[in-house]
């Protein structure tokens, strides 16, 4: 212990700047570790039906694709059980103040027609008494309610109306989203649960409670997780400054240990002493960033809900709730990396032999002559990340490329000596002809170990940056260039409702005849959106008006598709096409058939061709209109695409649907808002991943501040002797200042050539195999080279400290310091 | 030319004054070898330090060339540093990163002085050391590492060479050696020679010997 204060924790007293820079670097590497999983639990966990916790136990789920039969209820409440069955129909109703909020329609037995009840949560936020009046919007139309009782439930808000209300507002006469099933303890549960199903149409789903929310979180599994992998990267660069910073505590004090193992101390003690100074950052710094972690989750949950709704389902934030297990987690995830990192340094002082206390020239000699070895274990490395990448998604997960994408960054991190030494030895020549270059090129040559790890954190960094720049830009070229082909009507319309993925609320029945019956609409294509069940997942099933679509559309089918002719071949038949992503996650290909529950039946659909979709990674299967009303005959429209007759006005074309469907509770958007909100949504879906990226870049920068200074440290002597020797303070600050370019420009090419290699797994890899489908490559070269030269100019700024402690040493003090 | 005139200096030492020099006053002749001479801790390198403008007197005047390094800016003195004063060092100080040749050429290149290289040969072959000028220094012995410290004291022809200790880490042979080539530097490049030394041999060699005791000079000997 007294070794410990005496050999690590005083020294690093007296290098309090330094200590910190470390202890923050891994602070924010831990944070957003913390405040993504914290904030990615709340934006998902909430999933659980309020109905859950309003109704009390609940032990099955009647859904059914289109719709649950009403009349059924009678058949079941037949049975010689004692169990009670809920009818439940479910939507949105959006309400002045506070937006969308869940509806529920239920049995309200004895309420009067026009009551309402809201959670005591919503109603105290909305200062609602009993009796108190209360107008909501349900599918975009005003309903006047007034407050029944208010339902205990605990946080959740939501509004519950009697079923028959529900259902009159909603246009769906007869039809029900759910049953909720309780039984009685007294019965024989599997009797019953045999029973129920023998009731029903074969079609119908039985489930037990929670199988939709786990549903849910097996569709966000795979947004979730590149989310926490992308959250990993801030740590993996802080990894690198621990083994950094442990790696200079060794070489500055080799000649300490080796006095130390000369007056008896064995290898295990020296091993131990520096693991302890490890752990020592590992365990500060992470407390640290669980803390900042949970301050941070407040500011990325809204973030994440917002693309879980845009893009998976409805979901409202729960709130963030930091459990001391969790807390634990994050100490000792940053207790672990530290240790992790800081084996291999520590290892090498071990070694250090009692006899030996060698100068700083003699080792980083030794670790020149190693950049070979480096080398070969980089190509070693590079071979076994081509094969990672080869390998198929294991339950899902693409752990191949995630596999490839952590050999790539060790095979750059081995290949950083080598680079460092090549890319001096080119610029050898010029740098000479000014001597602050000389002089900065020999010492990073020098300290080579050193400066190949600083390389390797920023050009991990840099990499990252560069990869996932790449990946969204070629994304959104992708969707953009998606967009032109799939959004070729001229005007789009649907119900006023609060857009949201998986919600596909009616249209009002009177609308597409409307829509068709004005001056200049050239054909209107009605489109049936509704989500189903499929092995366990959730997708859209989708009808429209397939031979529109063939006129009037581009859809892109993947190669070897005979556009019209899959298109002429669906109409009146039972056969389908389907999105990328969907045949790519249930493994479907041209020419196979798909069952899947309809009403209730159970209906076989004939592939016809695979598609282009980037909208959802849960996917499409679409019909014709004539296919889904045979078997959903009164399903509803959910949204309509209107094309103009050639010379039409589009404006007042608009205003005319908007005039005679004011009653309808209708939104007209032109094409061009559509395609506008589409790319919105798509940069708010990635505005996350660059906030992420943006804190491994600080961390990184943290990294060469903290390294340069250690230069500048370590190399006092020089630096003191540069000033007998005539250099001005303007010339030792320059030369500081080079070495941080030299860092910047070496990072950045080796950054760069991470990066696109990484980026090719993330298009080509980890994105196909994660949501299925096909990026083009893009990479987008001016934001690229901005971001290149933005980091860059910040590697420069992280040494103007370094370089100021530089100039002001006492060139006296440090000479004679011998 | 350099000249001392009652020159005193104080270093405050956990908030306490120590006196380091004490009135001290001499003059040092271009051509000339002055050695200092005197304990460890007695003042001789502080009087090295003033002599060769690294430091200000707390009071009188370092004349060099019949200026007072106290009139100087920070710029003038690292221009008087660059054209008209060179160190030797006890530990020699090369950078261990270059090799010999930019070691010698260094205050060249800091003062962007033309024909840097080819001036840094000369200085090479004079101390008999131009077959090493591409080794780095930690493959020199000591003698050979200081003889490569007095080429780059030199390279840029200074008026005023300061030696602090040259031997003191060197055997008797690669002392002799050192020692012959500062005698050289003044006779042969005119330069003013200021040497701190515990050793009687690198005593011998000085045409003045200024023996110091507690930062004041017990004795001059010499013309």
């Amino acid at each position: 212990m007294k070794l410990l204060r005496t050999l690590i924790l005083r020294p690093l007293r007296r290098d309090l700047l330094r200590t910190a820079l470390t202890i923050l670097s891994v602070a924010l590497g831990v944070a957003v570790v913390v405040a993504i999983d914290l904030s990615g639990d709340a934006a998902t966990g909430s999933f659980r039906s309020s109905m859950e916790t309003l109704a009390g136990k609940i032990d099955l789920e009647i859904l059914a694709n289109g719709g649950i039969d009403e009349r059924v209820i009678g058949r079941l409440t037949a049975l010689p059980f004692d169990a009670r069955f809920s009818p439940i129909v479910e939507t949105q109703a959006v309400l002045e103040g506070v937006g969308a909020v869940p509806l529920y329609g239920v049995d309200l037995a004895g309420a009067p027609e026009n009551a309402i009840v809201p959670s005591r949560t919503l109603a105290e936020r909305l200062h609602l008494a009993p009796g108190a009046p209360l107008t909501a919007l349900i599918d975009g139309r005003p309903w006047n309610f007034q407050v029944g009782r208010l339902a205990e439930a605990g946080s959740a808000e939501f509004l519950a109306i009697d079923i028959a209300a529900a259902q009159q507002a909603l246009g769906r006469y007869g039809k029900l989203d759910r049953i909720d099933v309780t039984v009685s303890p007294g019965e024989d549960f599997a009797r019953v649960e045999q029973a129920v199903r023998a009731t029903l149409p074969p079609a119908y789903l039985v489930e037990k409670p929670g199988a939709r929310s786990d549903e849910n979180q097996r569709m966000l599994r795979a947004f979730r997780w590149n989310l926490r992998v992308l959250s990993y990267i801030s740590l993996v660069v802080g990894a690198f400054l621990i083994y950094n910073t442990i790696s200079v505590s060794v070489v500055r004090r080799r000649a300490e240990i080796g006095i130390l193992r000369a007056l008896g101390a064995g290898r295990a003690t020296v091993l131990a002493l520096f693991l302890a100074e490890a752990l020592l950052f590992g365990i500060v710094g992470a407390a640290i960033g669980v803390a900042l972690g949970r301050l941070l989750a407040g500011a990325t949950v809204r973030l994440i809900a917002e693309t879980v709704n845009a893009l998976y389902t409805t979901s409202r934030p729960a709130p963030i709730t930091l459990t001391w297990s969790e807390a634990s987690i994050g100490v000792v995830t940053g207790a672990l990396v530290a240790f992790a990192s800081a084996l291999a340094p520590a290892r090498e002082a071990m070694s250090v032999a009692p006899t030996e206390a060698m100068s700083r020239g003699a080792h980083e000699h030794h670790a020149r002559l190693r950049w070979r070895r480096g080398l070969a274990w980089s190509a070693v490395i590079a071979v076994l990340a081509l094969a990672a990448s080869q390998a198929a998604p294991l339950d899902g997960y693409p752990l191949g490329g995630y596999a490839a994408a952590l050999l790539s960054i060790a095979a750059t991190a081995m290949a950083a000596p080598a680079v460092v030494l090549a890319v001096n030895r080119a610029t050898r020549a010029i740098v000479r002809r000014r001597v602050v270059g000389l002089l900065a090129g020999r010492s990073l040559t020098a300290s080579l170990s050193r400066t190949s790890v600083v390389v390797g954190a920023l050009s991990t960094a840099i990499a990252m940056m560069a990869s996932v720049g790449i990946m969204v830009g070629s994304f959104r070229e992708t969707v953009t260039q998606w967009l032109d082909v799939q959004l070729r009507a001229d005007l789009y319309v649907r119900p006023s409702m609060p857009a949201s993925a998986g919600a596909y609320p009616p249209l009002a029945a009177q609308v597409p005849a409307i829509l068709a019956s004005i001056p200049g609409v050239a054909a209107v294509d009605v489109f049936h959106g509704l989500e189903f069940h499929y092995r366990g997942e959730r997708a859209t099933l989708g009808a429209g008006d397939l031979d529109i679509v063939r006129r009037y559309g581009r859809l892109r089918f993947l190669p070897g598709t005979d556009r019209d002719a899959v298109l002429r071949s669906l109409p009146g038949r039972d056969r389908a096409i389907v999105s990328e992503p969907f045949a790519n996650r249930h493994g479907i290909r041209t020419g196979d058939r798909l069952t899947i529950p309809l009403g209730g039946r159970n209906v076989t659909l004939a592939v016809a061709g695979i598609y282009y979709e980037y909208s959802s990674s849960q996917g499409y299967v679409i019909v014709d209109r004539s296919t889904l009303l045979r078997y959903l005959p009164g399903q509803p429209a959910t949204n309509a695409a209107v094309y103009l007759a050639p010379g039409a006005d589009a404006a007042g074309v608009q205003r005319q649907i908007q005039l005679r469907t004011s009653g309808y509770g209708v939104a007209v958007a032109p094409n061009s808002e559509l395609r506008r909100n589409a790319i919105a949504v798509f940069d708010r879906t990635f505005a996350i991943t660059w906030a992420l990226e943006a804190v491994a870049i600080v961390v990184a920068m943290l990294g060469a501040a903290n390294s340069l200074l250690a230069l500048v440290l370590d190399r006092r002597r020089e630096l003191g002797l540069l000033r007998y020797l005539g250099a001005s303070a303007g010339q030792v600050r320059g030369m500081i200042l080079t070495e941080a370019a030299f860092l910047g420009v070496l990072a950045a090419l080796l950054g760069l050539a991470l990066g696109f290699a990484l980026s090719l797994l993330l298009v080509f890899v980890v994105n196909k195999q994660s949501f299925g489908w096909t990026i083009q490559f893009h990479p987008p070269g001016e934001l690229l080279a901005g971001a290149l030269l933005l980091v860059w100019s910040v590697t420069v700024l992280a040494g103007l400290y370094p370089a100021r402690v530089a100039s002001r040493l006492n060139p006296m003090d440090v000479i004679h310091e011998e | 030319m350099l000249e001392l005139r009652g020159v005193s200096k104080t270093y405050r030492n956990g908030g306490q004054p120590v006196e380091v020099l004490h009135g001290i006053s001499l003059t040092a002749t271009p051509g000339t070898v002055t050695a200092f001479l005197g304990r460890s801790g007695c003042g001789k390198t502080t009087l090295l330090n003033l002599a060769g403008a690294m430091d200000f007197p707390t009071s009188g005047d370092v004349l060099i060339d019949g200026r007072s390094t106290r009139t100087l800016s920070e710029s003038d003195l690292t221009t008087l540093r660059r054209r008209r004063v060179g160190f030797v060092f006890q530990f020699f100080q090369l950078l261990p990163t270059l090799t010999v040749l930019e070691n010698v050429e260094l205050p060249l290149l800091l003062a962007h002085a033309p024909q840097a290289a080819e001036t840094a040969r000369d200085r090479l072959r004079w101390v008999d050391l131009e077959d090493k000028r591409s080794s780095l220094p930690y493959q020199l012995s000591g003698g050979q590492m200081q003889r490569v410290a007095i080429a780059r004291a030199l390279v840029h022809s200074p008026g005023l060479l300061i030696a602090d200790e040259p031997t003191g880490n060197l055997d008797t042979a690669s002392g002799d050696q050192v020692l012959s080539l500062l005698r050289e530097s003044a006779t042969r490049f005119g330069a003013t020679v200021l040497m701190a030394t515990h050793s009687a041999e690198a005593a011998a060699i000085a045409d003045v010997r200024v023996s110091l005791r507690d930062g004041r000079i017990q004795s001059i000997v010499g013309p």
